[in-house]
């Protein structure tokens, strides 16, 4: 059990101090107890200012949520500093959390029981990071007596991906829902105009055009296309994690530019007021969040992304996945395309004549990774050979009309969504 | 050796080492010089103590130092017996500096300011016991002078010692 233990600097100064008037003592020589009588006066000191308090020492952190960049305070929590004089923190480094100052050691006087060193944090990559532990010790006055060093494990951080920088002005290709930003197919009361057409009981007043009515003699109104929302699937592959991440700034693996792509996305569509939907391809189990708008399933959709993590899927790919998905709704697909499993659901969301979109989020120059005891030129020409089926499967996903985009931020949908929307205005014939 | 650390904590390390030292050679200012083998064993020593401030090597240290002193002159107090003292208590208060941490630790200017005031505060006790030894000196002793000083002695370390077994006794 922690206690207030005497410093080496105490039983230094009393050491020497009894020493030093032994030697004085015995030699006859008051030289000694010049030598001596600083080290007594500070031993007296120590003594007297010896703590009778029990401190609990704990560490908070401001905030639990927070974006990859951002930065928060770890702040000490000492239940009675009584006699406290000093407090020294040494937190050890955790991957992908950045501190101020970098090796985590901090000590500082306290005064009028503030002053309790704060430990500046910021995580450098979403996902779930467990700060360091770190060792709190408590100095007495005069330096006499240490309380500690006290272990705190360290706290929990969910870091959710950055908002990257995103925008698209293409709209939905097929909106099929209620009232939302996109040009519907049908007819509606939204401002598109549609066409003209003969006065029907219901028509409102405003919506007759006078000149081609006086022209035609029978009353036409003015017909517009509706503006609906649109239901937006993001499907998120997390059967690997390609490439090493540097957190923020660094290099990004394939899974951070998934993640944060598919932050991106999900922000950009949930502002729209579009129904988001999320998939995660990952190792336990196809984790899903329902379809949903609003400020409150933004953050589900960002918690849920922040969970990914890579890994095989064992029920993946064994039967056919099923999606959820309704007629209208845009199929976003962010992966790597290097599962078969993947690519073969992709085809199959193509055939059910949805509007898919993969965003490739392979990184370019991407550096190979050799375990080690493996020919780094068998892994090599292993994964050349890997990376031209991959460019095969791209190719037949792209014949079978699923557009392949790579991530580039801002605008990387904007060209195939119009394309997909000029598609889905042509009349189509289905073969039963 | 020193990777990772800072150079104040260096700094420290050294003042530890040169107050040490500084204190052992001062009996040479009067034309006393310790033996060499001496110099080695306390620069070794202190070299110990600077690399763990914590350990009871400091200790030893500086009871070299003042045994040294003891046999060195056998003819009162001497001025230079104040560089000793202040050598001794500032390689003290720079181990007391850098036992607050590992040597990683960067050093506090306020911990720094305060201790550099305590060490010039306490260090007068020297000077003033320096007078007063030296007004005593070729005085007749007082009869039972050094038996109230062994007295006073015996008293400290019982006190010390039992502030301290206390101290690691309770639960």
């Amino acid at each position: 059990m922690t206690r207030w233990r005497p410093t080496g600097g105490l039983r230094r100064c009393l050491a020497v101090g009894v020493l030093g008037l032994a030697l004085a003592v015995a030699l006859g020589d008051a030289v000694l107890v010049v030598l001596t009588a600083p080290f007594l006066l500070l031993g007296a000191l120590a003594l007297m200012h010896r703590p009778a308090s029990s401190p609990t020492v704990t560490a908070r952190l401001d905030h639990q949520w927070m974006h990859e960049g951002q930065g928060t305070r770890s702040r000490l929590l000492v239940s009675d500093l009584d006699g406290v004089e000093h407090v020294t923190r040494m937190a050890t480094p955790a991957p992908y959390v950045a501190t101020h100052p970098a090796h985590g050691r901090l000590g500082r006087l306290v005064v009028g029981g503030s002053g309790l060193p704060v430990l500046e944090v910021s995580p450098r990559r979403w996902g779930r990071r467990i700060l360091g532990h770190e060792d709190v010790a408590l100095t007495s006055r005069w330096a006499g007596f240490r309380w500690g060093p006290v272990p705190l494990v360290g706290s929990q951080l969910q870091v959710l991906p950055v908002r990257a920088p995103y925008d698209s002005r293409a709209e939905a290709p097929q909106p099929l829902g209620l009232v939302g930003a996109h040009r519907s197919r049908r007819i509606g009361s939204g401002s598109e105009f549609s066409g003209i057409r003969p006065f029907q009981a219901g028509d409102r007043l405003r919506r007759i055009n006078w000149r081609v009515s006086l022209r035609t003699r029978h009353l036409h109104v003015v017909t517009a296309r509706a503006e609906e929302d649109t239901g937006v699937l993001l499907v998120v592959d997390a059967l690997a994690d390609h490439g090493r991440s540097g957190g923020m700034g660094g290099t990004a693996s394939s899974l951070d530019v998934t993640v944060r792509a598919g932050a991106a996305l999900a922000e950009h569509h949930v502002r729209r007021g579009d129904r988001v939907s999320l998939r995660v391809i990952g190792p336990k189990r196809i984790s899903e969040v329902g379809f949903g708008t609003g400020e409150r399933h933004l953050r589900s959709l960002l918690g849920r992304l922040s969970m990914v993590g890579p890994g095989e899927s064992r029920t993946f790919g064994r039967a056919r996945p099923t999606f959820g998905v309704t007629g209208g709704t845009v199929v976003i697909v962010l992966s790597p395309m290097l599962s078969d499993a993947v690519a073969t659901a992709t085809a199959t969301l193509v055939r059910r004549g949805l509007p898919v979109v993969v965003i490739d989020t392979l990184p370019g120059g991407l550096s190979l990774q050799v375990a080690e005891g493996t020919d780094p030129r068998v892994a090599g020409l292993a994964w050349r050979m890997r990376l031209l089926e991959r460019d095969q499967v791209l190719a037949r996903l792209a014949s079978l009309g699923c557009p392949v985009v790579a991530w580039r931020g801002p605008g990387t949908v904007d060209d195939v969504m119009r394309r997909l929307a000029r598609r889905a205005q042509l009349p189509q014939v289905r073969v039963p | 050796m020193t990777r990772g650390w800072t150079p104040a904590q260096l700094v420290l390390r050294g003042t530890i080492v040169a107050g040490v030292m500084a204190a052992l050679v001062a009996t040479g200012l009067r034309g006393v010089w310790p033996a060499w083998w001496l110099i080695v064993l306390v620069g070794g020593l202190a070299v110990a103590f600077a690399l763990v401030p914590e350990a009871p090597m400091g200790t030893v240290a500086t009871g070299l130092v003042l045994a040294w002193w003891g046999l060195a002159f056998r003819d009162g107090p001497h001025p230079q017996a104040l560089l000793a003292a202040a050598g001794l208590l500032v390689a003290h208060v720079a181990a007391v500096l850098a036992g607050y941490g590992p040597r990683e630790l960067p050093l506090d200017r306020m911990t720094v300011r305060l201790w550099v005031v305590r060490g010039a505060v306490v260090f007068l006790a020297a000077p003033a016991v320096f007078a007063v030894a030296s007004l005593l000196r070729g005085q007749p002793e007082p009869v039972g002078i050094w038996v109230a000083g062994l007295a006073a002695a015996l008293v400290t370390t019982v006190a010390a010692g039992l502030v301290l077994t206390e101290s690691s006794r309770e639960p």
